[in-house]
């Protein structure tokens, strides 16, 4: 298999990343004040001991919201090759990708509230076989990447 | 459309009415009780509906009209609003038959044209009632192919037309349903019923039905069990024989024809062109017989992907590649199979037994608060056994090849199914690995493949990596020689 992939996802998506992942951990937190809040005032458990479901969600929250956006970000590469689309991703399981361009039927930009809010947009292309993602890219190299995997395709298609 | 189109709508606009009736009318039967008059009403009420069904159903008959023009297949119908559809001839993937039993007696078939972008439950098109010739014509016209055509009447299977490849025996079909592995659903089958039986009768019946039937000793709950295990046996030999009776594969030119069904009769095709993955599955209670089950993945044909996709019910092993080397030459290979390393082995064995491991202190626990001893722990002991067995089972069969430009893969999650996958239909491929897996440079290969209105993974887990790597690259497109795309 060839080297990594060359092309990286922008600097801001860490920034995203750790704002949609707290975002996404709130519900969580908020529940596991509830049981502590219950097992202190209803059970009647020592404080130390009630507390600890609040204590787990922040260590997770800190998880979530400090290291893995980071990890992931390093992690995630992508390169537009002449035939095919070359992925790496994953944090625990890390997955490299191929996806002939042959295979590929449309492409699509896409951009979320937040995202826009950030200038960032994900690439979406579809095989038969369903869609794969580029996240976070700036809102013109998305556009670029985009317009290149579809000229790309459709030369492929001439072949 | 053929005339008795007007009696199969008007049908099943009764019987969806009386599905949605029927228990309001037995509530409201119960609540007179069931005296003359009330009963009079309910007949009443049925011919109410009939009628309007049937006046429905002339009207909608009247309403739908069907042709080939202009490279399109059209559709119009609708009573209240009238709905035009335009179909592209080059975007049908295939036009099925369906004879149920009321079209059986009137010699017609319900002709279900399907796209390949459609996805959902309902067919793009369909007609409900069209005579055999009319149907034959139609299929012709859109699939413009050329020779003679497949009839899906009874009796003249010796007509020419498509070659047959094979056809399902008597006993085959029995040997197919008593090793199906359908026991399991049947048996659920039967909880459920039990329960609906319980709630409509009342608790006196049940009652009386449990005293006497209940189990006395051991001996005759052991019996029960048997009873039980029995008849969801039968039910699931039943099932087998109703969806797979007279199950016929031929070919003509590049599609294949599947017609199966007692009752209701189904004739299905299958484009060569659209399949991406043949499978050969060996079920436990079939593998030790040598038979096994032809599976096809194909592409843009989601409803009932499981029968749909069955390309042949039972045959024996050997016979697979020969089967295939008439049906879909492009996937009969089996080549030898490169084994995975022996440092696999210890991660399938744990893999298997995981569950079990997340058991036992369940077990421990609920046996040390309810027996007060720990006796549970034997009893995990005891499923350990068969986990790591399986785990075993499921290192030793798996393995991968690569012949020219196909991709076989041997796997058992409990059935040990061999896939076939060209490289031209392969949608992507990825090297997956975890930190354990990096550890004893092991990987997983998962390649992507075509199938209903999504995609299925073809996996071979834990394979040395530079093999994984190996693999993917050369299941690569080829830039020299570019073969017709998928």
């Amino acid at each position: 298999m060839k080297r990594e992939p060359a092309q990286r996802l922008d600097p801001r998506a860490k920034t995203l990343w750790r704002i949609t992942n707290l975002l996404g951990m709130l519900p969580l937190l908020l529940g596991a004040i509830a049981v502590g809040f219950a097992l202190f005032r209803i059970v009647e458990m020592p404080l130390p001991v009630a507390a600890l479901p609040v204590v787990v969600v922040l260590a997770l929250i800190v998880l979530a919201v400090g290291v893995m956006p980071g990890l992931r970000w390093r992690r995630w590469r992508y390169e537009i090759r002449p035939e095919e689309v070359d992925l790496q991703r994953g944090v625990y399981w890390v997955s490299r990708t191929l996806v002939p361009l042959a295979r590929i039927q449309h492409v699509d930009t896409r951009q979320g509230p937040l995202q826009r809010r950030f200038g960032l947009s994900t690439v979406v292309f579809y095989t038969a076989a369903g869609p794969n993602q580029i996240p976070e890219l700036s809102a013109p190299i998305a556009a670029e990447v985009r317009d290149r995997i579809s000229e790309l395709t459709r030369e492929q298609d001439e072949l | 459309m053929h005339p008795v189109g007007m009696l199969i709508d008007a049908v099943r606009t009764v019987r969806r009415w009386i599905g949605a009736l029927v228990i309001p009318g037995i509530a409201f039967l119960a609540s007179q009780g069931f005296g003359g008059r009330t009963l009079a009403l309910v007949l009443l009420g049925f011919v109410v509906i009939s009628v309007l069904a049937a006046v429905w159903g002339v009207l909608r008959w009247r309403a739908t009209t069907y042709g080939v023009s202009g490279g399109a297949f059209h559709l119009r119908r609708g009573v209240i609003q009238k709905s035009e559809r335009t179909i592209p001839l080059e975007r049908v993937q295939s036009v099925d038959t369906v004879q149920g039993v009321i079209q059986r007696v009137f010699g017609v078939v319900e002709v279900r044209i399907e796209t390949a972008g459609g996805g959902g439950d309902e067919p793009e098109a369909s007609l409900s009632a069209l005579g055999v010739e009319a149907a034959e014509t139609l299929r012709r016209e859109i699939q413009g192919s050329s020779g003679e055509g497949f009839r899906p009447d009874t009796g003249d299977e010796v007509e020419p037309g498509p070659e047959v490849i094979r056809s399902l025996s008597t006993r085959d079909l029995f040997i197919a349903g008593a090793t199906s592995g359908q026991i399991g659903v049947a048996l659920s089958l039967i909880a459920v019923a039990s329960q609906t039986l319980d709630d409509l009768f009342s608790d006196s019946f049940v009652e009386r039905i449990v005293t006497t039937l209940a189990p006395r000793s051991i001996s005759s709950a052991i019996l029960l069990a048997l009873a039980v295990a029995l008849f969801a046996w039968l039910l699931a030999i039943g099932g087998t024989v109703l969806s797979y009776a007279g199950f016929t594969l031929s070919r003509e030119g590049d599609y294949l024809y599947i017609r199966r069904g007692l009752l209701e009769r189904r004739e299905a095709t299958i484009p060569l062109a659209r399949i991406q993955a043949v499978k050969v599955v060996e079920g436990v209670l079939r593998q030790p017989f040598g038979l096994a089950m032809l599976r096809v993945e194909s592409a843009g044909y989601g409803k009932d992907a499981g029968v749909s996709t069955t390309l042949f019910p039972l045959l024996p092993r050997e016979e697979a590649r020969e089967i295939l080397s008439r049906a879909a030459p492009e996937f009969a290979v089996e080549p030898p199979l490169q084994k995975l390393p022996r440092r696999a082995l210890r991660r399938y064995v744990f893999r298997a037994a995981l569950p079990v491991l997340f058991l036992v202190p369940v077990l421990v626990l609920i046996s040390a608060v309810a027996l007060d001893s720990v006796s549970g722990a034997f009893l995990a002991l005891l499923l350990l056994a068969p986990a790591v067995l399986l785990g075993w089972l499921r290192y030793r069969d798996a393995g991968w090849a690569l012949t020219g430009e196909r991709l076989v893969v041997r796997s058992r999650f409990v059935a040990r199914v061999t896939t076939v996958a060209t490289r031209r239909r392969l949608q992507s491929r990825s090297v997956v690995r975890s930190p354990f897996q990096r550890r004893l440079g092991l990987a997983t290969l998962r390649a992507q493949v075509a199938s209903g209105g999504g995609g299925k993974d073809v996996e071979v887990v834990d394979l040395a990596e530079e093999a994984a790597r190996a693999i993917v690259e050369r299941l690569g497109p080829r830039t020299a020689a570019p073969g017709p795309q998928g």
